[in-house]
């Protein structure tokens, strides 16, 4: 038996782990864990979408270019909520772990765990893109705080002259859009 | 082997140094004490804010000062836990809500997972049910003979300074939006107790300043941004130039007319921060479409009532501020703007502090007759409810085309969805202006989740919090602009057309956020109209 049928045949046990692992960093994380529709429970949800697409690519040593979408779902999440920055991308990690605990276990495919460096590497990878898109994330949230301010909304409270605020409505259009990332 | 194991991985993710809420509570919730950061918490009211709140009569906010979360001492008054408990018994005793609410709550659990908060940080403390807990703990304490005697077995704790610091964080973390009450198989209202919470807090000065400023502009000017009256009537006539360059329609409004059939009262929003400007331009051209004999109100200048983020007295005084401007103008009724928290105030509490507003006519359109039972008490009526009712009885033409740029869904704001069942109007509108669809049932009308910013949360100094809570709304969102090419998010709040469009630069980039009345606007056929291609609708820069 060779490593991808390892994979195929172990991937939803090593998902469903990676998942629990991932929600566990959560204070109140049983609810996370059960819920399965993801518009009532959007971390829960999106995480496991996300994990179980990234899985197949890492297993399959995609590119850095093809994570990128699974790692957004995720990081765009644990960038803004209250976790430092390794405790955002340190989950990811983790399927090493988890994967190499698997096939140890099963003494058939046991062998296998010295065939991992390929499926390490690919984590690695992912591990440091996800290092990227958080700090795009912050940037992003850090744009979206200065635009609120700009674009007026902060008049709520703070202005001093409102109308001539209006009249730099040029300026304020002018403000770049928050690229896509 | 260099590679830690999981076990160890797991260790230094869960309680490395700068752990937040990343730990699995090994503690009681009563034991886990709140920590304030630069983020989490909304910055305190001004102390001139504040002394001028208490000057004012019929206003209680004591204990003015400078003072930060982040500092050991609040700088409470000495007897403070007297205030807090002297309060917390006078509320007992006026309203009967909080009695049977605190008495109650069988901890079914239904409410937990329910609130956006909650489903953007999982914090237990964010459970609904924990959240009036916080509460509820010191009223079993000092107010039930259970308490008295088991104490912490019975769930009774002491009033602390760290109590107050936690309901300081917690009825802060929670936008009233009465999501969790639509699941209590017990009606019980958390957004009440948070309300009730934030009261107390008053009493002993501890407030925001996002929420107070706005509070004693609206009590010192008529708006939440202190604009002076001709300031005001400056930006309107402002819009009225660019519906001008637009369409070539000049339209010319009156304010603090006596004597017109109708006063107009939207949040003050709509007339000076984008994107409400557009929906503001949707009214103008609206009412110039029917003929409508309306009037602004320059001391009315603000639908919105920071006052009921504050404490009922404050809300009652706002309040009246618009019945008092009614009556001096001597209009028939009133026609409300998009907003949320003024219907929420309006549909729940009005008529027991300030109504019935019985020198006013039971609202009848002017245009189709109809006559608008609904709001025979308040005599005020929804925008929506207006303009469905002109759309039903053919007395607009409106050209879908015009909004071809636009797919839209659309949000129900808690305020109006909840709390006053404003749920077909808006979707009928938008069925005759515009192509959208509706986000997941699970997300809109009675269960819609909050924007995530409202009740005096939005902003800035809490961008990541409010941005965790907004998620929900968000995620919903994301999958029908994925789906459907959705790109642009509607609804009928002044407040959410400001925080859904920081929500969306976040979250999704592609959807802009309008009011509905500005596809009304975009759609409509005037006319005499000498109007080009307007490719982005009231938006188009010329
Ligand atoms: S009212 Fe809304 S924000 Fe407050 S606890 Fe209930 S669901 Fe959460
Ligand atoms: S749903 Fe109602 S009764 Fe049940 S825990 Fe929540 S507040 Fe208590």
């Amino acid at each position: 038996m060779d490593l991808a049928e390892a994979f195929r045949n172990y991937k939803a046990k090593i998902v469903d782990r990676w998942v629990d692992y991932t929600l566990s960093t959560y204070q109140s994380s049983s609810f996370f864990k059960k819920e399965g529709d993801v518009f009532a429970n959007p971390v829960g949800g999106t995480i496991r979408e996300a994990l179980k697409k990234l899985f197949v690519l890492l297993s399959r040593g995609a590119t850095t270019e093809e994570m990128i979408a699974p790692l957004e779902q995720i990081m765009k999440i644990r960038s803004i909520q209250e976790f430092s920055p390794s405790q955002a991308v340190a989950p990811l990690n983790a399927v090493k772990h988890i994967t190499r605990e698997i096939l140890a276990a099963d003494k058939e495919r046991c062998h296998l765990v010295a065939d991992l460096y390929d499926f390490e590497f690919a984590v690695d990878l992912a591990v440091l893109a996800a290092f990227d898109i958080y700090m795009q994330c912050r940037e992003r949230l850090y744009q979206t705080r200065i635009r609120e301010i700009k674009t007026g909304s902060h008049i709520l409270t703070d202005s001093a002259c409102p109308s001539a605020s209006l009249k730099n409505k040029i300026v304020q259009e002018s403000i770049p859009k928050v690229e896509s990332i | 082997m260099a590679v830690p194991k999981l076990e160890q991985l797991s260790k230094s993710v869960v309680q490395g140094p700068s752990l937040a809420t990343g730990a699995i509570p090994t503690k009681d919730w009563m034991d886990i004490p709140v920590h304030f950061h630069e983020g989490n918490y909304a910055y305190p009211a001004k102390k001139e804010k504040v002394e001028y709140l208490n000057s004012q009569k019929g206003l209680f906010f004591p204990n003015a000062r400078e003072w930060s979360p982040e500092d050991d001492d609040w700088k409470l008054p000495e007897n403070w836990k007297e205030i807090i408990l002297n309060g917390l018994k006078e509320r007992l005793d006026k309203f009967r809500s909080l009695k049977i609410f605190m008495d109650c709550c069988v901890r079914c659990g239904a409410c937990a997972d329910k609130c956006h908060f909650f489903l953007g940080t999982g914090d237990p403390k964010n459970m609904p049910v924990l959240r009036a807990e916080l509460l509820r703990s010191v009223y079993r304490n000092d107010f039930t003979l259970a308490g008295k005697i088991l104490g912490r077995m019975a769930g009774a704790r002491e009033m602390t300074v760290g109590v107050l610091k936690e309901w300081f964080m917690y009825s802060y973390q929670c936008t009233e939006c009465r999501r969790c009450s639509v699941f209590c198989p017990y009606g019980i209202d958390t957004a009440e107790v948070t309300m009730m919470l934030r009261e107390l807090l008053h009493l002993v000065g501890v407030g925001i300043n996002w929420i107070l400023e706005p509070a004693s502009n609206s009590n010192r000017t008529g708006n939440h941004m202190g604009l002076q009256p001709h300031t005001f009537k400056d930006n309107v006539d402002f819009l009225t130039d660019d519906i001008e360059n637009l369409t070539g329609i000049r339209i010319t409004p009156t304010f603090n007319r006596k004597g017109a059939e109708v006063l107009f009262i939207t949040p003050s929003a709509d007339v000076f921060a984008e994107p409400g400007l557009y929906t503001a331009m949707g009214y103008l051209l609206l009412f110039e479409a029917i003929g409508l004999d309306y009037t602004w109100s320059t001391y009315a200048s603000e639908g919105g009532n920071f006052g009921l983020f504050t404490n009922n007295e404050t809300m009652k005084k706002l309040n009246a501020k618009m019945y008092a401007e009614a009556k001096r103008l001597g209009v028939k009724w009133i026609l409300g703007g998009e907003c949320g928290h003024m219907w929420r105030v309006l549909h729940q509490y009005m008529d027991t502090m300030n109504g019935p507003a019985d020198f006013l006519e039971i609202p009848k359109s002017p245009i189709t007759g109809t006559v608008f039972d609904n709001a025979a008490s308040t005599k005020m009526v929804h925008i929506s409810e207006f303009t469905a009712d002109l759309i039903k009885n053919g007395k607009l033409k409106l050209d879908k085309s015009r909004n071809s740029h636009v797919k839209a869904t659309f949000h129900d704001s808690c305020n109006t969805s909840r709390a006053m069942g404003l749920l077909d109007e808006p979707r009928y509108i938008l069925d005759h202006v515009v192509d959208w669809v509706e986000m997941p049932e699970n997300t809109i009308r009675e269960q819609t989740f909050c924007c995530g910013s409202g009740t005096g949360l939005n902003t800035d100094e809490i961008m990541e919090l409010r941005m965790r809570s907004g998620l929900p709304r968000a995620n919903a969102v994301k999958y029908v602009h994925e789906k459907h090419d959705v790109n642009m998010l509607s609804c009928v709040c002044a407040i959410d057309r400001a925080t859904l469009t920081s929500l969306m630069n976040y979250w999704n980039p592609d959807v802009r956020v309008c009011g509905v009345t500005e596809l009304v606007g975009n759609a409509l056929v005037l006319e005499g109209e000498t109007r080009g291609e307007l490719d982005d609708g009231l938006r188009t820069m010329l």
